[in-house]
């Protein structure tokens, strides 16, 4: 790799932390090195496939639980052509069913969150309870044939896990907690759950979803596009690990590239991460390049007087991204501090283009008030920034998307340091063709 | 032009890298013996390699500036390797920063009491041999705005003044000390070269300020501060040169 320095990361003893986040290195799986094929990015017939064997068969996110505490209140929420609505239950529970009426198919509710006491289409005022069944139609009577079958909406599987809510399209889908494993004991000490959204963010994106499942999936782009980031992280010493369908990498932040010169002064991103930690930059006599350490102990020694229970995460954890996806569309940077995730969803028709969910949450110290929740907010690719590193991340996207639809250009050419893309496509692959059924004609 | 410095003994704090090493480099290839310092001591131990193929005497310990003790005690133990000393150049800075009144005691440490206790140090071997030649580092930014109120700034800025009072003071035991001003110096690992890569616009803008387009290197200071402290500059002293390629729009009258 073309680097200025060799640099030995630290990092935990697995058998230091037998209870936490896993920590030891996979087995790189051997996917070979084939080129992922272009027109999976473009092709319509293959995202009829996607369609049909992917995300009406997997477990999709829907939402917060935190956004749904009392019966009634509701997480309205789109997957293709699909709209579900996520009800609280008076039992604490959750059930989820399509968010459309019976009667001529109008949507019940815009997307998005709310309370009701029950949903009445605005068309002819049918009304639906909690759970779906219908409890009034206007002039029952006139409807010779009587009410839909059941006079109930459909049930989709819905679940919550790790202060998430969970649904699947497929009625007949494995258990969440099996669809998740192993990721429930990774992301589990983090607790999610205590921390509050700051941000709230779609972007309609101008790329193949999975243009952007990939680009959140390498660090090789560090140097290229980010290169700022580079007095931040190392981009190169990243520990990939790739699960049964999900994967993650573990990126050190507050470190340098061994891509750029190691500096004499602080790098202002990480003195940023020193302050908000609660050091005193100007207080630090080591070197720059012993800061991450500084930092993890640091947090260590405050963390509880800051309100700030670290107690489940190793030292690695407080300082370094160890960033997830969950599959097919989930991609997680999970700090000790915030979680900053992506949830990647395909448009309803058009193979070029997306959704971009933006969800950051803040952990909440103990004894702080809990935050208003910020507003979603919806625009378009380029309208507005997203952040540096966000901007700098989806400015390409559509340049990608272009070169996607050129004949002169067959897939993609992938590293090692790639293999998470890799690994996601061969999930991907056994999902549309049937594990190992993908066979040399196919995209 | 021969800069006559061909033998002279010089001390450097703050050698490892950027306008000191390159400092030591210049010094070293004109014949000067060099015992220098810095922080880290793989760093000192590069430089010290680095400088030894000039054929010169090097020699280089670490040595924390903050501490006063350490310090001194490694002036005299620089002093008494290289048998003397004709040149004193203190360069090191504590750099700059905001939002923190350590950075101010920071800098007092190391930007002034640095140079103050290395030129305390050398002044009776000076004064004995009624001969040396001392430069100050001081920064543009001590003379115009540069990246907010700082410290780093207003301690630098003490240098200037202090330096012509001391050549006004040691001018009769044949010392003369000069003060250097640099100006935006870039250099791998420097922080220009951070600047470059992490504020990207802020970094064209200086560009755009420079008259040349460019920002200075490491070497084209150090060739100013050779000429400076060596017998060639005979008839420098209490000058404070500013070498910044045009930058700063202040008319020197």
């Amino acid at each position: 790799m073309d680097v200025k320095r060799k640099v030995e990361i630290s990092r935990v003893n697995p058998q230091d932390w037998p209870h936490g986040t896993p920590v030891h290195k996979e087995e790189d799986p051997q996917l070979g090195h084939d080129i992922i094929p272009a027109a999976r990015y473009t092709s319509e017939a293959f995202m009829r496939l996607e369609w049909e064997r992917v995300w009406t068969k997997v477990w999709l996110l829907g939402g917060r639980s935190d956004d749904i505490p009392n019966p009634g209140d509701y997480i309205c929420t789109d997957i293709g052509k699909e709209s579900v609505l996520i009800v609280r239950q008076a039992d604490g529970s959750v059930r989820a069913f399509p968010n459309l009426c019976l009667h001529r198919g109008n949507r019940l509710r815009p997307e998005g969150l709310g309370n009701a006491e029950h949903f009445r289409c605005m068309y002819h005022h049918w009304t639906y309870d909690h759970q779906g069944c219908i409890i009034r139609i206007p002039d029952l009577d006139t409807f010779p044939q009587g009410g839909p079958p059941g006079m109930r909406l459909p049930a989709y599987p819905c679940d919550e896990w790790g202060g998430f809510v969970w649904y699947s399209l497929n009625p007949d889908v494995e258990p969440l907690a099996q669809y998740l494993s192993p990721i429930q004991q990774h992301l589990g000490p983090y607790h999610a759950e205590r921390m509050a959204w700051v941000r709230d963010v779609t972007v309609e994106w101008d790329c193949n979803w999975k243009a952007s499942v990939d680009a959140f999936s390498e660090t090789y782009h560090v140097q290229g596009i980010h290169p700022q980031l580079q007095w931040y992280l190392d981009d190169v010493n990243v520990q990939i690990d790739c699960y049964e369908r999900h994967s993650r990498y573990l990126v050190p932040f507050a470190a340098i590239s061994p891509r750029v010169a190691m500096p004499s002064a602080i790098p202002p991103a990480i003195h940023e991460i020193m302050v908000k930690a609660g050091m005193d930059p100007a207080e630090y006599e080591g070197s720059v390049g012993d800061i991450r350490r500084a930092v993890q102990l640091f947090k260590r020694q405050h963390g509880a007087a800051q309100g700030r229970d670290y107690s489940e995460l190793n030292d690695d954890q407080l300082t370094d991204d160890y960033h997830y996806t969950i599959f097919p569309n989930v991609s997680l940077n999970v700090h000790a501090d915030d979680i900053m995730m992506f949830r990647q969803r395909p448009h309803a028709t058009d193979p070029n283009k997306m959704l971009y969910d933006v969800w950051v949450f803040e952990l909440v110290p103990e004894g702080t008030p809990w935050p208003a929740r910020p507003k979603h907010r919806r625009f378009r690719h380029g309208d507005r920034s997203i952040g540096q590193v966000l901007d700098q991340d989806a400015y390409n996207l559509p340049t990608v998307q272009l070169g996607m639809q050129s004949d002169a250009f067959k897939g993609l050419w992938l590293s090692d340091q790639e293999l998470r893309i890799r690994h996601f496509h061969k999930v991907l692959d056994d999902y549309i063709y049937g594990p190992g059924g993908k066979g040399p004609d196919d995209i | 032009m021969d800069l006559g410095l061909q033998g002279k003994k010089a001390i450097i704090v703050g050698a490892a890298r950027g306008i000191g090493l390159a400092t030591a480099e210049v010094l070293a290839r004109e014949g000067c013996d060099l015992a220098i310092t810095a922080r880290s001591e793989d760093g000192v131990k590069d430089a010290v390699a680095e400088l030894g193929k000039y054929g010169g005497t090097v020699v280089g310990k670490a040595c924390n500036v903050k501490k006063a003790d350490d310090y001194k005690a490694w002036l005299d133990w620089a002093i008494e390797a290289l048998g003397g000393v004709d040149i004193l150049i203190p360069i090191t800075s504590a750099g700059g920063g905001m939002g923190s009144e350590k950075y101010w005691t920071n800098a007092f440490e190391v930007d002034v009491m640095g140079p103050v206790r290395a030129v305390e140090a050398v002044l009776p071997t000076m004064q004995a041999q009624k001969s040396g030649s001392i430069i100050l580092i001081a920064t543009t930014s001590a003379g115009e705005a540069m990246g907010g109120p700082q410290a780093y700034n207003a301690m630098k800025a003490s240098l200037v003044t202090w330096g012509k009072q001391l050549a006004l003071h040691h001018g009769r035991d044949g010392i003369r000390v000069n003060v250097v001003s640099p100006g935006p110096v870039e250099f791998e690992g420097g922080n220009w070269d951070m600047i470059k890569g992490t504020m990207e616009k802020f970094y064209q803008a200086q560009l755009r300020q420079q008259p040349t387009g460019r920002l200075g290197t490491p070497e084209e200071i150090a060739r100013c501060i050779a000429f400076l402290a060596s017998p060639a500059a005979s008839w420098c002293n209490g000058a404070h040169l500013v070498v910044d390629g045009g930058f700063t729009n202040r008319t020197h009258f």
